[in-house]
């Protein structure tokens, strides 16, 4: 078991996404300039290049896109974890975000919700599960 | 401009592959460059170029090469994070525009003995995917593979062809570190590493220096052996990274197909070998399908036809590849592909081996192929 994998609450570019989500909310930027949403994180817009971006809430929920079960810790942060589930999300409104899934065995194309849950004092992480409503 | 038959591989050279403890990175590559010169019955004085790559741990550049060498040759390059593909095309466009006549590349690593670290973050640094547990490269091949299931019904004994039939060839090469047999079953029997990929379907990680010696076709005619000529090549980027739509997929390699197949004039149907940079299988599985070998999603059932197996119509990674033969890089790729070309691979020769082709990558960031006749005029 080894010390958790703990983001940079002030990094410069990706800071504000991890204090969202200490509120319990899940952001991406929106380019001021162009209006594209874009996830991961950067600091320009890859499509117009504009520099300026309002982080916006998304409403937390999309489909499944792929997903991969670790049945092996390749790193010792997640030993305690294995198996666990990465999937990727293809969000409602569009981007798709890379996280842990947590429930039944997945299927893509499968409805997941965002939930939130403690990674170490201080810091929250969204993670999916499958869509309740 | 064309590049064809101008310029040719006419030396290969490279040390043993496996744990090579308190060997530098310099050193194997150093070792790897003096047997590919004896190969091609050049001398360190014919030597007018160098291409180095850095190796994992960041070390291994011309600079750092050069002193083992012993030379200063007036055309000094390195690569970062380089596989061999885009060392040669290097090599191909310093000859042609004449900046050097005798170039050795070369490549070593030490990353099994040194115990390089390959589990942290692709990108290391701490994002949502890293935090949540996306580490080590296996994990983004797992959700490209599983991604390809999904849409096409790709199952396990289909893709475990291509760990399966890579053994097969590695069983005949005496320099394959993994020669065990690895029949369906024994595969199919061994459990995940990260679902749906297991163990038997990533590189392993050896230590080992290799070196190719390339020059003119002129000159390469003067030489000891035939020479693989390059026909064709081309890369594609895809450095825009995770803002490319469904990257993992890495849907920019069908433009590298395109590039070559356009310049070069040849198709898919041409190629007696076929060489894929595989730290993981599913890099194959990708490339068969953008390449045109199959179509796409159909790489599944080709593969289960045992097309690319001994015996089969597209021999692929004749050497075992990385899966079975050793880590380094995609290095070997290229030298089984002379040695095919040459006609002197041995029990694991293809008859007739006239066409050869590379294609290899740079993870999620950068496509190279490469296309190698023993025919100029291919």
């Amino acid at each position: 078991m080894g010390a958790p994998m703990v983001p940079n609450l002030d990094d410069r570019v990706a800071g504000p996404f991890w204090q969202a989500a200490n509120e319990q909310r899940l952001v991406v930027q929106r380019c001021d300039a162009c209006g594209h949403l874009r996830w991961p994180p950067l600091s320009g817009c890859p499509d117009c290049l504009d520099r300026s971006a309002t982080w916006v809430d998304v409403a937390g929920t999309g489909r499944i896109w792929s997903f991969a079960v670790y049945h092996r810790a390749l790193h010792p942060a997640f030993g305690a974890d294995v198996p666990y589930v990465i999937a990727v999300i293809e969000l409602d409104e569009g981007p798709l975000m890379t996280a842990r899934y947590t429930g039944p065995a997945p299927l893509v194309n499968d409805q997941v919700e965002v939930f939130f849950e403690s990674l170490v004092e201080g810091v929250t992480i969204p993670r999916f599960r499958p869509r309740s409503d | 401009m064309s590049i064809r038959g101008k310029v040719a591989v006419v030396g290969v050279g490279h040390t043993k592959q496996g744990e090579l403890p308190g060997m530098a990175v310099e050193e194997l590559a150093v070792d790897a460059i003096r047997l590919a010169l004896d190969d091609a019955g050049l001398a360190l004085d014919d030597v007018d170029g160098l291409i180095a790559c850095k190796s994992v741990q960041g070390l291994g550049n011309d600079v750092a090469v050069g002193g083992l060498l012993g030379i200063n040759p007036r055309y000094s390059q390195s690569l970062d994070y380089g596989t061999c593909n885009f060392s040669l095309h290097l090599a191909v466009q310093a000859i042609v525009t004449g900046m050097a006549d005798v170039i050795v590349m070369c490549y070593g690593a030490n990353a099994r003995s040194a115990k390089a670290d390959f589990t942290g973050p692709v990108n290391f640094q701490v994002d949502l995917a890293s935090a949540s547990g996306l580490v080590h490269i296996a994990g983004h091949a797992a959700l490209a593979l599983q991604r390809h299931k999904s849409l096409y019904g790709t199952t396990d004994e289909q893709f475990g062809s291509i760990a399966v039939a890579q053994r097969e060839w590695a069983q005949m090469n005496p320099a394959a570190i993994f020669q065990d047999p690895l029949p369906m079953d024994a595969y199919l029997a061994q459990p995940y590493l990260v679902e749906p990929l297991r163990r038997a379907d990533v590189t392993m990680i050896s230590d080992g220096g290799v070196a190719l010696v390339v020059t003119s076709a002129e000159r390469a005619a003067d030489l000891r052996h035939t020479p693989a000529y390059v026909v064709g090549m081309a890369e594609q980027s895809g450095v825009r990274g995770e803002h490319t739509h469904e990257y993992l997929t890495r849907p920019w390699l069908r433009d590298a197909a395109s590039a070559i197949w356009q310049s070069t004039g040849l198709t898919p149907a041409d190629v007696d070998v076929l060489y894929v940079q595989d730290p993981t299988a599913v890099w194959t599985l990708q490339m068969l399908e953008y390449y045109g070998f199959c179509g796409i999603g159909e790489a599944g059932p080709f593969l289960a036809e045992r097309n690319t197996a001994p015996g089969g119509t597209l021999p692929t990674n004749t050497h075992g590849g990385q899966l079975s033969e050793s880590y380094a890089w995609g290095w070997m790729h290229l030298v089984e592909a002379v040695r095919q070309l040459r006609g002197a691979a041995g029990p694991r020769q293809v008859a007739d081996a006239e066409i050869a082709m590379y294609c290899s990558s740079q993870a999620f960031s950068k496509a190279a192929c490469s296309i190698l006749s023993n025919r100029e005029d291919a």
